[in-house]
């Protein structure tokens, strides 16, 4: 554990300074920042709390922000020629992974909470009226349990893809189109279906109800990050990386 | 052997409990092979490194010095052959070895956008130096090689001889019992080339750790290796002492300067059997003696034969004469792997 912690130090320290200067990022994050954390939110008002959206919304944003830069996790390393010094050090092969995951995972989930709260507190200050606008608990908690979890999903698939990649811009092209696949994937196979057999499984998702649904993502998205990460590790092959 | 100014670090790392007992190599090499598809990286390559001593390993470019390294990490198996690197197996105790090893390999492995200090503390965090003991140590190793004043600046604004010197530091944070330094002098210029070696000198024999240094600078491993070895095509040609090295190539050659040389001399002199060659340049002869052959009845026949004598001299061959030569030998086909047990 100490290890991955050291993993993730080291990785943060990297973000911190990609962060902190304008031209390497920072204003991006920080156009980002004010649209979603005070123009959306002084914009739609109270909606922008109580919509349902709201579920699909932060973890979208998070992932979002993983994958700017999980592409980068060891293909950038490989670029930039540290990788082969990282492995000859006596850090283990899931400490450098899971390291990196859990550090891209921060960040895009720290990147959300962050936004949400921004926004929390502009739309009660544009909207609030003498009252306070909150999250519906209930919500605000499968929010973030689906935000931790899409990140980590996204991570995986992004140290999977960068494990292999020779350069940044060959893991980036290949993460783009994994998502595409990911994320266009089922809504095709969705729309290759009968007309009758569409309407029956939106029948049938109706009558399970929210909750349930809301089980069967997190379980689904729990399960193909733990494919995914086993997958990556399985992958992380010292030989074969210093060799690549 | 030079003492340890310090305690190892390694004894940090949990995976302490598997080193074996000590060894009085650091390395030893059993007839490793290493193959790339059809390409033989290393042919058979035994070798022995005694602890605490710097040890060169000199070959051209792809020759299989880094390959070598490579496999003593761990980081990649032998195709054939085992190695074991302070007692460990390099194929079963990877993780072992790097957790007792530093490494500055092909590229300086520095995260640029990161400070001096963050580089070292990030791997004296993976290495579990703790806390006190690794500021201190950073700021020792800074100062020494004259970083410390630039610490927190990102080193992508650094110098290479500057990356170097911190990839340096970087390697023996931890106090490791084994440096693998490959070619750490390659790229900079010859004051910064000087810089680092005198630094490397300095520090090989403050810390008393063993290096494993490779390089093509021959100048660079006459002055800092106690022993050499010699590489070319993944074949070890030669191992020894650099003086063990050169003396090879010293035996039995002597320059003379002299006056009143004629054509006739010159010619008796080249039919004289104690006499293997004979080169001329102005008054200068360059006699190369037959094995055994002795200069003083050459020179008192050269002034019985009103030569006049100004100098005589055995000529002492440079490490770089002695490669040159192993790798023309080689190149001819003569060398074998059993000439390497044979130097050594």
């Amino acid at each position: 554990m100490r290890d991955i912690w050291t993993m993730v130090w080291k990785e943060w320290r990297e973000f911190r300074d990609q962060l902190l200067s304008l031209r390497r990022g920072g204003l991006s994050a920080l156009i980002l920042a004010l649209i979603l954390g005070v123009v959306a939110p002084v914009q739609l008002g109270p909606d922008w709390v109580n919509s349902k959206l709201v579920i699909g919304y932060w973890p979208f944003l998070a992932a979002t922000m993983v994958s700017s830069l999980i592409a980068d996790s060891v293909a950038g390393e490989r670029e930039r020629h540290t990788l082969e010094t990282l492995l000859a050090s006596r850090l283990s092969d899931s400490a450098i992974l899971i390291g990196k995951i859990i550090a891209a995972v921060i960040y895009g989930v720290g990147f959300a909470v962050v936004n949400l709260l921004i926004g929390l507190v502009a739309v009660n200050v544009t909207h609030g009226e003498g009252g306070l606008i909150l999250f519906d608990a209930q919500r605000l908690v499968v929010t973030i349990v689906l935000t931790i979890l899409a990140s980590l999903l996204m991570a995986g698939i992004g140290v999977f893809i960068s494990l292999r990649a020779a350069t940044v811009k060959q893991a980036q092209q290949a993460f783009g189109i994994a998502i595409i696949v990911i994320t266009m994937g089922p809504l095709l196979l969705f729309n290759a279906l009968e007309y009758e057999t569409r309407e029956k499984l939106i029948a049938r998702l109706a009558a399970v109800g929210e909750t349930r649904i809301e089980v069967y993502v997190v379980t689904a998205l729990l399960v193909m990050s733990t494919i995914v990460i086993g997958a990556a590790l399985a992958r992380f092959r010292r030989g074969k990386l210093v060799l690549d | 052997m030079p003492r340890r100014c310090g305690p190892s670090f390694a004894s940090f790392g949990a995976e302490t409990s598997l080193v074996a007992a000590s060894s009085d190599f650091a390395i030893r090499a059993d007839n490793i092979t290493r193959d790339f598809g059809p390409v033989r990286a290393l042919d058979r390559l035994s070798l022995e490194v005694p602890t605490g001593i710097v040890f060169g390993f000199l070959g051209p470019n792809g020759a299989g010095k880094t390959t070598a390294i490579r496999v003593f990490l761990g980081l990649i198996d032998a195709t054939g052959g085992r190695a074991e690197v302070l007692g460990l197996d390099t194929r079963r105790d990877g993780a072992a070895i790097r957790s007792r090893c530093g490494a500055l390999l092909e590229h300086p492995g520095l995260y640029e956008r990161l400070s001096a200090g963050d580089n070292l503390d990030f791997y004296g965090r993976a290495w579990r130096v703790p806390r006190r003991v690794r500021q201190e140590r950073i700021r020792e190793l800074l100062t020494r090689f004259g970083l410390w004043d630039r610490r927190d600046d990102p080193v992508g604004r650094w110098s290479r001889g500057m990356k170097q010197k911190l990839a340096v530091a970087r390697a023996v944070l931890h106090r490791p019992d084994l440096v693998f330094l490959d070619e750490p002098t390659s790229g900079l210029d010859p004051v910064a080339t000087a810089g680092l070696r005198e630094d490397l000198a300095a520090l090989a024999a403050h810390e008393g750790v063993t290096v494993f240094l490779t390089t093509h600078n021959l100048n660079e491993a006459e002055r800092l290796c106690g022993q050499v070895g010699v590489i070319r095509g993944g074949r070890l040609l030669a191992v020894g002492s650099p003086e063990s090295l050169r003396s090879r190539r010293d035996s039995g050659r002597v320059d003379i300067v002299a006056r009143g040389l004629t054509e006739t001399i010159v010619t008796s002199l080249r039919a004289r059997p104690e006499v293997h060659s004979v080169t001329v340049h102005d008054c200068r002869l360059t006699i190369s003696l037959s094995s055994g052959a002795s200069i003083a009845p050459i020179v008192a026949w050269l002034v019985q034969n009103d030569v006049g004598i100004e100098e005589v001299r055995q000529v002492r061959a440079t490490l770089e004469d002695a490669f040159l030569e192993l790798m023309s030998v080689d190149s001819n086909g003569a060398g074998t792997p059993e000439d390497a047990s044979r130097d050594a």
